[in-house]
C-alpha cells in the first residue's frame, strides 16, 4: 500500500511538472491587429487583449484572444463582424496553439528569425499554419512579432455578395506579444 | 490485486512505461501546448463576455430597445406611416397616398448612454428622448435593462382636431408637454431568439376629455427572430392598464357619452439590416412614432382594418476621428 502511495506521489509529481516550474513566458496584453484592404475599403481592427504563453524550453506557444476584443473604429462595423462574420457567441475565441521550430535558446539575448507550426483556430475552424516571425530577446522578456495572410474562404467566413467588393478575401494579420517571465 | 500490480518487481516498469508515455512520446508536445491553453482560459475567463447585437437597432418598431448606439456614433432615423389600409383605393390608394413622417437623429455619448431629438408630422410635436444602459448580459449576468426617459411638445395651433375626432384646445405652453419613461429589460435567449418587456409611464399635462386620465400606465412586450443574418422578424405590443368602468365591448361610458377612443398597439414587423443600414418594415395599429402617441393615443384597431403601412431607416455614421482616417 506504501508502493502504492508512492507511485501516485511520484505520478503527480511528474503530471504536475508538465505545467508548473517551468521556463514560461507570457502575456495577457498582448496585440493582435488585422487589415482588409479593397479599392472600396480599408478595415483595420486591433485587439489589445491577445493572451500568449511560450514554454522557452520545450518552445510551445499558445496564442488565443476573444474574438469580441477587437476594437474597430466603427462600432457598426465591429457588431457586423461579431454577428454576421466571425459569429462570435458561437465561436467565442481565435487560437494558435503550435511549437516554434528552431532550436533556439531564449536566455542568450539577441533578435532571432523564427518559424512556428501549429494549429489556428478561428470561427471554429481549425487548420495547420506556418508562421514566420522574430523574437528580440532580453534578459526578462521575449518580443515576439508575426505577421500572415488569412483567407476568408478557408476559416468559412462568408461574405456575402452584396459587400463583397468591401471586405478583402485575403486579411493581413499581425501581431505584438511581449512575453514577460 | 493493486497492490499486486504495483508490488516491487512492477513498480519500475509500470513507471517507466508512464514516463515514456507522458514524458517522451508525441503525445507530450499536444498535452504541453494543451497545457498552456488552459493556462491561457483560466486567465481570460475572469473577464465578462458581454452580449451583442440583443436588437439589430435602437428602436424595435414603434418603440425603443434595449440597445444603445456606441460613443461617437450618430444615427439618423427616418420613419414613414403611410395611411389606413381600409382608407379606401380612390380616395386614399390603400392609404399610400398619404403619410406621417418622423426625422430623428440620435447620438452616443458614452457606449452606454444615449441622447435623440426627433419631430414628428403627426400633431407636429417635437420630442426628446435619453437612454442608459444600467446592465448589461454577459456569461455573468442574465439580461440588460435600459432606462428611457423623454420629453414632448405638441406644436400644433390650439383648437386642432385630433386624431380622436376630439376638439384640443391649450390655454399656454405647459398644456402642450408631455413625458415618458420606461424600463427596458431584455434578454437575448438565443443567438436568434431575443425578447424584451418594457413597463412605461406617460403623463400629458392636457387631455381633451377629463374622462381621460392625464397619466398612463402601460405594459409593453416585444421580441426578434432572426431568420437569416440578415433578416429578421420582430414583434411589439403594448398594453395599457386603463380602468374602463364599462368594458362592454371597449366602449367607455365617460362624461356626456364620450367614448373611450384609445386602444393597445400592435405591430409586426421585418427588418432588413444591410452593411450601414436597417431598414424596417411593418404592419400596425399605431399611426404615432413616439411613446406618447402610439402607446397613449392610439386610435387604430387590427379588426376594423386600421393597419398601417411603415418603415424606418436607421443610418448609423461613426464621428469617431480614429474611423475617418480609415473610412474614407
Amino acid at each position: 500500500m506504501k508502493k502504492l502511495i508512492l507511485f501516485f506521489f511520484t505520478f503527480f509529481l511528474l503530471g504536475a511538472g508538465l505545467s508548473f516550474g517551468q521556463n514560461l513566458y507570457r502575456t495577457s496584453v498582448g496585440e493582435v491587429s488585422f487589415f482588409s484592404k479593397t479599392p472600396a475599403l480599408d478595415i483595420e481592427a486591433i485587439n489589445k487583449k491577445a493572451g500568449a504563453i511560450l514554454n522557452a524550453d520545450s518552445r510551445d506557444l499558445a496564442i488565443q484572444m476573444k474574438i469580441t476584443d477587437f476594437q474597430f473604429p466603427n462600432k457598426l462595423m465591429q457588431e457586423h463582424f461579431n454577428e454576421n462574420y466571425l459569429e462570435s457567441e458561437r465561436f467565442p475565441t481565435g487560437k494558435f496553439v503550435g511549437k516554434i521550430k528552431e532550436a533556439i535558446d531564449f536566455s542568450k539575448p539577441d533578435t532571432y528569425s523564427v518559424t512556428a507550426a501549429g494549429n489556428l483556430t478561428i470561427h471554429g475552424v481549425t487548420k495547420p499554419v506556418t508562421v514566420k516571425g522574430s523574437i528580440i530577446a532580453t534578459a526578462t522578456e521575449l518580443l515576439v512579432s508575426f505577421d500572415f495572410t488569412v483567407r476568408t474562404e478557408d476559416f468559412k467566413i462568408k461574405v456575402p455578395t452584396l459587400v463583397f467588393n468591401k471586405i478583402a478575401e485575403v486579411i493581413e494579420v499581425s501581431g505584438k506579444l511581449n512575453l514577460v517571465k | 490485486m493493486m497492490s499486486t500490480f504495483f508490488n516491487q518487481r512492477f513498480l519500475p516498469a509500470g513507471f517507466l512505461f508512464l514516463l515514456f508515455f507522458f514524458g517522451n512520446s508525441p503525445w507530450k508536445d499536444v498535452l504541453a501546448q494543451e497545457d498552456l491553453l488552459s493556462l491561457l482560459d483560466e486567465e481570460q475567463s475572469k473577464e465578462p463576455t458581454y452580449t451583442i447585437a440583443t436588437f439589430k437597432a435602437s428602436r424595435l418598431i414603434n418603440g425603443q430597445t434595449i440597445e444603445t448606439i456606441s460613443k461617437n456614433h450618430l444615427n439618423f432615423w427616418i420613419s414613414h406611416r403611410f395611411g389606413a389600409v381600409n382608407s379606401g383605393f380612390i380616395a386614399n390608394f390603400f392609404g399610400l397616398d398619404e403619410a406621417k413622417i418622423r426625422l430623428g437623429l440620435e447620438y452616443g455619448l458614452t457606449d452606454r448612454w444615449l441622447v435623440g431629438a426627433g419631430r414628428s408630422s403627426l400633431e407636429k410635436t417635437y420630442d426628446l428622448y435619453s437612454k442608459y444602459k444600467v446592465l448589461r448580459q454577459s456569461n455573468k449576468v442574465p439580461i440588460t435593462v435600459t432606462a428611457m426617459a423623454g420629453w414632448g411638445i405638441n406644436t400644433m395651433p390650439t383648437g386642432y382636431i385630433m386624431e380622436s375626432g376630439s376638439t384640443m384646445k391649450f390655454s399656454n405652453n405647459i398644456e402642450r408637454y408631455s413625458y415618458w419613461s420606461q424600463v427596458l429589460v431584455a434578454r437575448k435567449f438565443t443567438e436568434k431568439l431575443s425578447l424584451q418587456v418594457m413597463p412605461t409611464l406617460i403623463h400629458v399635462n392636457k387631455v381633451e376629455d377629463p374622462s381621460i386620465p392625464n397619466q398612463l400606465v402601460s405594459l409593453g412586450a416585444g421580441g426578434r427572430y432572426k431568420i437569416s443574418q440578415r433578416i429578421t422578424l420582430s414583434a411589439e405590443y403594448y398594453y395599457s392598464l386603463r380602468e374602463l368602468e364599462d368594458d362592454e365591448d371597449d366602449d367607455y361610458g365617460g362624461s356626456g357619452g364620450f367614448s373611450y377612443p384609445y386602444r393597445n398597439a400592435l405591430s409586426l414587423g421585418v427588418d432588413i439590416e444591410t452593411g450601414g443600414h436597417v431598414f424596417q418594415f411593418h404592419l400596425t395599429n399605431a399611426r404615432g412614432m413616439i411613446e406618447k402617441q402610439f402607446i397613449g393615443q392610439n386610435v387604430g384597431t387590427w379588426e376594423k382594418g386600421d393597419i398601417f403601412y411603415g418603415f424606418n431607416i436607421a443610418r448609423t455614421f461613426s464621428l469617431d476621428k480614429a474611423a475617418r482616417n480609415t473610412h474614407k
